[in-house]
């Protein structure tokens, strides 16, 4: 891994997203749902930080408030110097040009009515990126680098496969020349074979351009491939953060052991090794959280503590941090 | 011992706007009682179609059985008429659908759903069927079945729901059981608990299972043998175990590298993934004599190109359609 004196690209600080919930009568007191609650993480130019969940954990929330597509409540969003979320006007566009966004569903997240050249003209166009008359010349050089053939730019999005359509919302993302490219669980709707070519190519991108991501998956193993540091996250919160090797090799929150050893895996001296640890039942009502720990109803270690606060995020080792009270401070797991 | 289902050469031909296209073509296979058999592929290759023609629902008018046989405790399923299908179905053989969001309804409540397979197949009466069922929620692990008997669909998770439609699927502890990527809508932790359950319940009733999914993790996690399916045709088949060690057909190959899978220890290396080019051939090639995975296949040759590979059977029950199947290791 890189030294990471130099200051992050991203830097993210108690980050809070929170939705208005009517529940009730006319008059019932207005309520919020808190779906992602004062998060905080930074990512060195260069790498990927994942962010891992199941659904409901918040972590497309948390990318999406980055990306300023939904409303943050309150924390920030530090891109270098600038907080991108107090941005505004020529200010805000600059900024927009460099934090783009892949998503999840290539057949959703295409103009049906636009040609793949129209598709990935559009970034430019809008955020006045790059000389009008060269516009032409840098929408082929990215079609050539995200594997589609020239002539494929006159054609509609129904006209390409799955694998394809992403390979558009790649290049669409990597129109404005951003740094930072947001990933929502970008191969999640392909096929197994397709996901590989997706991700390969991300990876090559990242080489060739020195691109930075925020990369959202809930499919460990893909986060395993891609990732440089790891972020779980449950119901809004991060309940551990760490480099990848200590995550995969040495998970200490119950959640993320719990969410390891329920992947099946093709690897035979794996699955001996691995215990299930079950969680049994499902995540409380995120309307009203419980005071103490929120993984505690279902954590099979979980004690009298755990129910009554509300365990903070603890730096046990460099770069590792995990909120949970039963981990001791010499990095000791209790499951 | 004879297999509870065999199906002999079964060849299912879908009409298409192009014309007639053979979506399963020459497909043999044995399913001994007990048993889980996992159907492994991409989307498009005929696995779910296996499954609907095991079951007797074929797309009406489009899809029909062109020949071969499908023997399920020596009667052949392809001559039955619709009426003795339907006392099949739901009672012998069940299946459990990839989305529980949609496969119930939801306009009645569970107890009612779970109710109606009992009182159809097996006659109970309505209090019988309806205590039966808070059994069978007991059973597929529903906290406080007595009181969730009477929810509606919309009032529970995701993973309920798919164990509610477990629980409907083994009401009549059927023979055989079909699971259609049962957790692909489901989140990992969930997946386990709906994998647990099935392995238990599979075991307790003796119910053999067929799993179609395309994740090869789930497949080493739940299997005994396994059939990789590509472009309607049986591609390769045998042990689980040996075929993810040695795996004989370069698709199988493909399918298991071309994922990142988590391994015992996690190490700074990371190699690129093996990339399987391309996609699965439309329906319009289907049927054509030559390899149909030639095009994707970087050991390709000319007479992949020319004609179709037989199934070559080795010694230890695997078997590959590929014409370099001894060369590969």
């Amino acid at each position: 891994m890189k030294e990471k004196t130099a200051k992050p690209l991203l830097k993210v600080e108690n980050l809070t997203v929170r939705f208005p919930v009517k529940r009730g009568g006319l008059f019932s007191k207005k309520s919020y749902l808190y779906a992602v609650d004062d998060i905080s993480f930074e990512i060195a130019r260069g790498e990927t930080l994942a962010i891992v969940g199941e659904s409901g954990s918040g972590k497309s929330t948390a990318a999406l408030a980055v990306a300023r597509l939904v409303k943050a409540h309150s924390g920030s969003v530090l891109l270098g110097d600038d907080d991108f979320l107090s941005l505004q006007d020529e200010a805000l566009r600059q900024a927009r040009a460099q934090v783009q966004f892949i998503f999840q569903d290539p057949y959703a997240s295409l103009n049906p009515r636009l040609r793949a050249e129209a598709v990935v003209r559009e970034p430019l166009d809008s955020l006045g990126t790059g000389d009008p008359s060269e516009r032409q010349a840098s929408i082929d050089a990215l079609f050539k680098a995200v594997g589609l053939r020239p002539e494929q730019q006159r054609l509609f999005p129904h006209q390409f496969s799955g694998g394809q359509r992403q390979r558009i919302g790649v290049a669409r993302a990597l129109a404005t020349r951003p740094e930072l490219i947001i990933c929502d669980e970008p191969v999640s709707a392909l096929d197994v074979a397709v996901q590989a070519q997706i991700l390969n190519l991300l990876r090559k991108l990242q080489k060739d351009f020195d691109l930075t991501y925020l990369f959202i998956s809930h499919d460990l193993g893909v986060v395993q491939h891609m990732c440089d540091s790891v972020a779980v996250m449950y119901m809004g919160k991060i309940v551990e953060h760490a480099d990848r090797l200590s995550l995969f090799n040495n998970p200490l929150h119950p959640y993320t052991k719990a969410l390891l050893s329920a992947v099946p895996s093709v690897d035979k001296k794996r699955r001996q090794e691995t215990k299930r640890i079950l969680i049994p039942g499902d995540p409380p009502d995120p309307l009203s959280p419980p005071n103490g720990c929120r993984f505690a109803n279902r954590c099979p270690a979980a004690q009298e503590q755990c129910s009554q606060s509300q365990p903070p995020l603890r730096q046990i080792a460099a770069g590792h941090t995990v909120a949970c009270h039963l981990v001791s401070d010499n990095g000791i797991a209790p499951i | 011992m004879k297999p509870l289902l065999k199906v002999d050469n079964l060849r299912i031909e879908l009409t298409t706007r192009d014309g007639v296209a053979p979506v399963i073509d020459d497909l043999s296979l044995q399913l001994n009682a007990g048993e889980t058999l996992s159907f492994v592929g991409e989307s498009g290759c005929g696995k779910s179609m296996t499954a609907l023609a095991l079951m007797g629902l074929l797309p009406e008018g489009v899809g029909r059985v062109a020949s071969g046989q499908i023997l399920f405790d020596g009667e052949d399923l392809t001559q039955a008429s619709d009426a003795r299908m339907r006392e099949i179905r739901g009672n012998e053989i069940s299946m459990i659908f990839q989305e529980p969001m949609t496969s119930l309804n939801p306009v009645y409540t569970i107890g009612e759903q779970i109710a109606e397979v009992l009182r159809r197949h097996q006659n109970l009466s309505r209090q019988a069927a309806w205590n039966k069922a808070i059994e069978l929620l007991d059973a597929v692990r529903i906290p406080n079945p007595g009181a969730r008997v009477s929810d509606y669909p919309h009032q529970m998770s995701g993973g309920q729901r798919q164990r509610v439609m477990i629980a409907i699927a083994l009401a009549c502890e059927p023979k055989i059981l079909i699971a259609d990527e049962p957790t692909t809508a489901l989140d990992v932790t969930v997946q386990a608990q709906i994998f647990d359950l099935l392995r238990d319940l599979g075991r307790e009733l003796g119910t053999a299972t067929i799993l179609i999914t395309h994740d090869m993790g789930a497949v080493a996690d739940m299997a005994e043998r396994m059939i990789v399916m590509y472009a309607g045709r049986k591609a390769e088949a045998g042990p689980v175990e040996q075929i993810i060690e040695h795996p004989r057909h370069p698709y199988t190959k493909g399918l298991i590298s071309c994922v990142p899978h988590l391994m015992a220890t996690l190490t700074e290396e990371r190699p690129e993934l093996t990339e399987v080019p391309g996609i699965v051939p439309s329906l319009r090639d289907f049927g054509r004599d030559q390899c149909l995975f030639a095009s994707r296949c970087d050991r390709a040759d000319d007479k992949c190109k020319t004609s179709r590979p037989p199934e070559i059977e080795f010694e230890n029950e695997q078997s590959s359609a590929c014409w370099q199947a001894e060369q590969l290791r």
